[in-house]
């Protein structure tokens, strides 16, 4: 359902304006996202000052520069800190990203909010609960199936057929397309979601795959694959530049081929 | 989504409060907007037809309805939808059929052009219309 403000439980507060590190000369405010599962309450905003001389390149370092310096209470998820797990996707001034590849350079001016992934219940401060986003990654049955007996070695695929899959394989599920998209947001229970759907198209154009046609069955019904509206948030986001919204379309294409 | 839950006690993520939007996404809503405005606009049409149905009297007063100022204000905004949605349409044709155009530059700077189109073409047949 649409529901443009946000629940009277969520809305967020005035929070905490925390010190300036001692001694530094190029500062820059983040204002950054709180809640407490212990605390209760609403989520507020803290104010954050970090000396930018030392806290690195990137919004993951801003971040690891204010648990380490100014407050260890700070909670987010992060791994890899090379683009490579999805772990640290937020929405970082406005736009969703991963903060580890994410620099300062690339930000606009003034004070730099950073909140959990949009419409999501929250865990804790930037940690967006992901259950109903990885069921729906189940759903679309990210594996290869086939009916045909198995080959002696590998199942094998021609460069042409392998290079159908650039641009698809690449997506790290870090969930940023998903939480961009106001259909999602609306309709995240029924709409599967450009993250989803970009792994559905994956497999129904593996030239290895034979469930092709069960795949559609899964995606047909109003919500599942047609609430998408080309809005083309999930494409504008992608932190590795892929285009759910094209392999959208294209679904939408194998959908109307296989009727005709 | 468990936000919206009342059963649920976390708090939803802040969505459209924070975010900023893209061209795509301002095209995006324009696209519906102006679709539902013809939509109710063709009950308009449909009303002036009645009143050509009628006969002159009926017709004389459609008229001059139509002459006033708020039915031409309405007009040349109804002209601006008609135009955006007509592009937006052919838009949705080259997304759906050869899937052109999805690039996020290429998508943003169209969807800047579906504006100005609409705008400019709508200022360009309303000159026409006045002075020819």
């Amino acid at each position: 359902m649409v529901q443009l403000t946000l629940p009277k439980n969520s809305r967020v507060g005035k929070g905490k304006t925390w010190p300036k590190p001692q001694g530094a000369t190029n500062l820059r405010q983040f204002r950054i996202y709180r809640y407490s599962p212990e605390e209760g309450g609403n989520p507020r905003w803290d104010l954050y000052w970090v000396d930018m001389d030392k806290a690195g390149t990137m919004i993951l370092d801003v971040l690891l520069y204010i648990k380490n310096n100014v407050d260890p209470t700070l909670a987010f998820r992060r791994s890899c800190r090379e683009g490579v797990c999805g772990s640290c996707s937020m929405n970082i001034a406005g736009s969703n990203t991963i903060a580890c590849t994410k620099g300062f350079d690339e930000l606009p001016g003034g004070v730099i909010s950073i909140s959990p992934l949009p419409h999501l219940p929250v865990v804790k401060d930037l940690i967006p609960d992901l259950t109903n986003f990885y069921a729906q990654h189940a759903y679309v049955q990210p594996f290869l199936k086939t009916v045909t007996p198995n080959p002696e070695k590998e199942w094998k695929q021609s460069e042409e057929d392998r290079n159908e899959l650039n641009g698809l394989y690449e997506c790290i599920l870090c969930a940023c397309c998903s939480t961009s998209c106001p259909s999602y947001w609306w309709n995240g229970d029924k709409y599967l979601g450009p993250a989803a759907l970009l792994q559905a198209y994956r497999w129904l154009i593996d030239s290895r795959d034979e469930a092709t046609g069960e795949r559609l069955d899964d995606l047909e019904d109003p919500f599942k694959l047609y609430r998408c509206h080309t809005i083309m948030n999930c494409a504008q986001v992608c932190p590795k530049g892929l285009n759910p919204a094209k392999a959208i379309a294209k679904i939408k294409h194998m959908m109307v081929e296989r009727v005709s | 989504m468990s936000g919206t839950n009342r059963a649920d006690p976390r708090p939803l993520s802040p969505h459209l409060q924070i975010w900023r939007p893209h061209a795509t996404m301002f095209a995006s809503i324009t696209h519906r907007i102006t679709g539902m405005g013809l939509y109710f606009g063709t009950f308009l049409i449909a009303a002036w037809l009645i009143a050509l149905a009628t006969g002159p009297e009926a017709y004389a007063q459609a008229e001059a309805v139509i002459s006033g100022v708020p039915a031409q204000v309405i007009l040349f905004v109804w002209t601006v939808a008609v135009l955006f949605h007509f592009a937006g349409g052919i838009r949705f044709l080259l997304w759906d059929g050869p899937h052109a155009g999805f690039k996020p530059k290429t998508a943003s700077a169209v969807s800047v052009f579906l504006y100005v189109f609409a705008v400019l073409g709508s200022v360009a047949i309303w000159a026409a219309v006045l002075w020819l």
